[in-house]
């Protein structure tokens, strides 16, 4: 068992601030303490730098320079028209926009999501090249939610 | 005149009530007017009478299919069922916001109607928070969110509910989370009363306890049934996505979690008296901040919401909750002393220290996460965002950690546990942990994290487990069977045993979600009449696809066997169900059979004519223990907030009298009849008391912590010192 000590009292936590006269955190809760925060930090920083994707439209990604090299995340709004499915290789291209910017198409291989059709907004993440189609490796539609109804109101 | 108008009328009375209220509330309370202070609980139960009304009009207004109301029009129409139609009420951001203030409203009238158990100073702060937050619900309801707005013409036939939500999960999963994050209203008005008076004493601690444990329980129990209706409806193969929307219902869980274990070191130890404030006010905020983040449209979510003005008014409301909040801890600090010192990390209340950084630690990864986009645009100019395999890898180990955590716990003594009874309390467990460590990779299951998690579940089960056992054991020894000897234990010690159910509980879903996480098959397959699929010892023979008709909808539906084993194990039928109305939108018909702990899960993806279609086949081993421990953690909630017997609840208020005598002799009346009637609750003979604490010397001071009982060495059930000394 260690020793209890005791250290002067410390600026960084409310309770030593309350009770500057009488309480002493011991020396083992700081020191553990600092070891979970450490590890909960070192966790979050170095897996956020490990994960973190861009998020951008269709014009941004047109601008950005940089992006070829990584996996983005990509929103727009399906356009019409543009849906082409091959139920063979279950590969489907679509284009999607966003604000009247021009298209980007998209080329997908897999499970097409339930309220997939052209006029929703979808987010697609995967390589862009700078040319040719968008690689998407994953395609999600915006899903309607709880509190909102997938078509506008009448 | 129209139920609608009924609505509004409703709607309008209550928020002048509710501000009525409030305003006497706090007059009676500053000026010691216990008339005024028994009005306002009159006023609490007439505003949950006009909410009551208003939601009546509502849901009348949905049955009589009154489709001059916009959001009648918008949520439902004549061919869905009546219960539907019924739960359309809360399909949409005005009805789920109306039935949020409703819900409030039914709680504050709860609390109102047994606020004799409640300390008596603070009950007129606790009306005047609870009224307060209603009123901002009123103003919106009444504004910018009123769910009884009229159309000029009314359509023939309304919208209808998103094909999605027309799941029996509906019914039940929204209601739940909605009334789980409003829950969260009261532990905050406890804390704010409190912090106002002053008094944060034994009887306020369970009081606020008890309402966070059902506050606690509702809102795991709206988690699991998200997690259900996810699983079962949106055929992706899992029950959680860390999406936004998942992650703002689960942080106000997360803190609740922290704030319900430290609130036993304050009891005990008289400390962490500022955290624990800190904890519910963050528990509050954070669901306040979970809906303004999900209606707001800050945070770009795959839950696409309807970007109204609405976001901005919870915005305001959250700073104003903050400030509000941040100002009351200032001007009370002075007076949170902890009564005691911390001696030894080894000891329970240092595994709850732990169990409290690693919950606010997930809870702060999961929020960084939820909000990286908005942190990242505004350092780096470029809206980054990260997904499920961040908080994978963040939260993965964080939550190990407190499963080990929560099977040390029971282990220590407070204070401080000697090395040797620590040692000797590892045994059983370590063996678990040693024997599971051992078999699994020889089993055949070589990924390390999984066997880690599994090692470590086994560890805690054991624990909780070998704990149980020793109880009934005792028990037993004087003459009860094992049966009766395990119910008597969970019925005299709720807390404790209930605890347990919980923590057990968890520990089967963390294995569940181990099981689903590591060792999920995922295939695909597009298979002509005849033909079959192999899996993972599973084997599925395609027939056909048919079609079903119904108004409104069109349903197709593959037929297949499935086999285990080369054994014929029956039919299953994948399909999809078009709904005419959202132009045609399908919702996936998922089979999910279940053999043993594994589900074998099938998704229609595509199919063309009668005789060809593509699957996508999941084998989840060990989802349905996602289920039993989402059950289990249930049932113990349920089991620590049952309310005691009078004669036991002697021992929980661990108050003595005097904490409540000092402001009661300058309140009045009302305030004395509450402590008439403590003075009966706490009326154990004083004698007898003071025996039992001496019995039991090493235990914390507090005379709650000793337990007569008549079955000698469970009689410490509260507390452990049999255990480890």
């Amino acid at each position: 068992m260690q020793p209890a000590l005791t250290v002067p009292i410390t600026e960084n936590t409310d309770e030593n601030k309350l009770v500057r006269r009488r309480k002493r955190f011991p020396l083992s809760f700081i020191l553990g303490g600092i070891a979970i925060l450490a590890a909960v930090i070192y966790l979050i920083s170095a897996n956020t730098q490990a994960n973190a994707v861009y998020y951008m439209t269709v014009n941004e990604l047109r601008s950005c320079t940089t992006c070829t090299a990584q996996s983005v995340r990509v929103a727009g709004t399906v356009q019409a028209g543009s849906v082409v499915r091959d139920d063979q290789k279950q590969l489907i291209t679509f284009a999607i926009a966003d604000g009247g910017g021009q298209a980007l198409p998209v080329t997908y291989t897999g499970v097409v999501p339930d309220i997939f059709r052209p006029g929703i907004q979808v987010v697609v993440e995967g390589h862009y090249s700078g040319h040719g189609p968008f690689q998407a490796q994953t395609l999600l539609a915006k899903c309607p939610s709880k509190f909102q109804s997938a078509t506008p109101t009448p | 005149m129209h139920f609608s108008d009924l609505g509004i009328i409703a709607l309008m009375l209550g928020l002048g009530f509710a501000i009525f209220t409030g305003v006497v509330a706090v007059i009676g309370a500053v000026r010691s007017k216990p008339l005024l202070v028994s009005s306002a609980q009159r006023g609490v139960l007439v505003v949950a009478f006009f909410l009551i009304l208003a939601s009546l009009s509502l849901v009348a207004s949905f049955l009589t299919h009154d489709f001059g109301v916009s959001y009648v029009a918008q949520h439902s129409n004549l061919a869905m069922p009546w219960y539907f139609t019924t739960a359309a009420f809360y399909g949409g951001q005005e009805g789920s916001l109306l039935y949020w203030a409703l819900m409030l409203s039914v709680f504050s009238a709860i609390f109102a109607l047994t606020a004799r158990r409640a300390p008596a100073a603070l009950v007129p702060y606790i009306y005047a928070t609870l009224m307060g937050i209603q009123t901002f619900l009123l103003i919106v309801l009444s504004t910018v969110s009123n769910p009884f707005v009229r159309l000029p013409v009314a359509p023939a036939d309304g919208n209808g509910l998103n094909p999605l939500l027309m799941d029996p999960g509906m019914l039940v999963h929204p209601p739940m989370l909605l009334m789980g994050y409003m829950s969260f209203s009261l532990p905050f008005a406890f804390a704010v009363a409190a912090m106002i008076t002053g008094k944060l004493d034994s009887d306020w601690l369970r009081s606020i306890r008890r309402w966070t444990l059902a506050s606690w329980t509702i809102q795991t129990l709206g988690l699991i049934l998200g997690m259900w209706w996810a699983y079962h409806v949106l055929g992706w193969g899992g029950y959680w996505g860390w999406d936004p929307v998942e992650n703002a219902a689960l942080l106000p869980w997360l803190t609740a979690t922290a704030f319900l274990h430290s609130t036993m070191v304050q009891e005990r130890r008289g400390m962490l008296k500022v955290w624990n404030l800190v904890l519910v006010v963050t528990s509050f905020v954070l669901s306040i901040f979970g809906t303004f983040e999900v209606r707001s449209g800050i945070i770009s979510s795959v839950h696409s919401f309807a970007y109204s003005d609405i976001g901005s008014y919870f915005l305001a409301f959250l700073v104003l909750i903050i400030v509000f909040s941040t100002a009351l801890f200032i001007f009370r600090l002075p007076k949170l002393r902890p009564e005691q010192e911390f001696d030894s990390v080894i000891s329970r209340e240092g595994i709850f220290l732990l169990n409290n950084l690693l919950l606010v630690g997930i809870a702060f990864a999961t929020l960084w996460g939820t909000i990286f986009p908005l942190i990242s645009e505004a350092v780096g100019k470029q809206t980054m965002t990260v997904g499920p395999p961040f908080y994978n890898a963040v939260n993965g180990p964080l939550f190990v950690l407190l499963i080990l955590a929560m099977g040390l716990g029971p282990l220590l003594a407070w204070r401080r546990t000697s090395t040797r009874a620590l040692w000797r309390n590892l045994g059983v467990p370590a063996i678990a942990a040693a024997a599971c460590a051992a078999i699994l990779p020889l089993a055949g299951i070589r990924d390390i994290w999984a066997n880690v998690g599994f090692a470590v579940c086994s560890f805690t089960a054991g624990a909780i487990l070998y704990e149980l056992w020793r109880g009934m054991r005792v028990r037993h020894s004087h003459g009860e069977s094992y049966p009766v000897a395990l119910y008597m234990l969970i019925n005299r010690y709720r807390q404790r045993y209930g605890g347990y159910l919980v923590h057990l509980g968890l520990v089967l879903l963390a294995v569940g979600v181990i099981g689903s996480h590591f060792f999920q098959v995922q295939q695909d397959a597009t298979l002509k009449s005849g033909q079959a699929m192999n899996i993972a010892g599973y084997r599925l023979l395609y027939f056909g696809n048919y079609e079903e008709t119904y108004p409104g909808t069109d349903t197709v539906k593959s037929i297949m066997q499935i086999y285990q084993d080369g054994q014929l194990k029956g039919y299953i039928y994948p399909g999809r169900t078009f709904y005419q109305n959202f132009g045609n939108q399908p919702a996936s018909l998922i089979s999910i059979s279940t053999f043993g702990l594994t589900d074998v899960y099938v998704f229609l993806a595509d199919w063309n004519g009668s005789s060809q279609a593509t699957i996508r086949v999941f084998i989840n081993p060990l989802t349905s223990l996602v289920w039993y421990g989402g059950v289990l953690m249930l049932i113990g909630g349920v089991i620590c907030w049952w309310p005691a017997r009078r004669k036991q609840s002697v021992v929980d208020s661990v108050s003595p009298v005097a904490a409540l005598a000092t402001p009661a002799a300058k309140r009045g009346q009302t305030v004395s009849k509450v402590q008439d009637q403590s003075n009966g609750k706490t009326g154990v003979p004083a004698k007898r008391r003071k025996a039992v604490t001496a019995a039991s010397p090493a235990s914390s001071p507090s005379p709650g912590s000793s337990r007569p009982s008549s079955a000698g060495r469970v009689s410490n059930g509260h507390d452990d010192e049999e255990v480890v000394v």
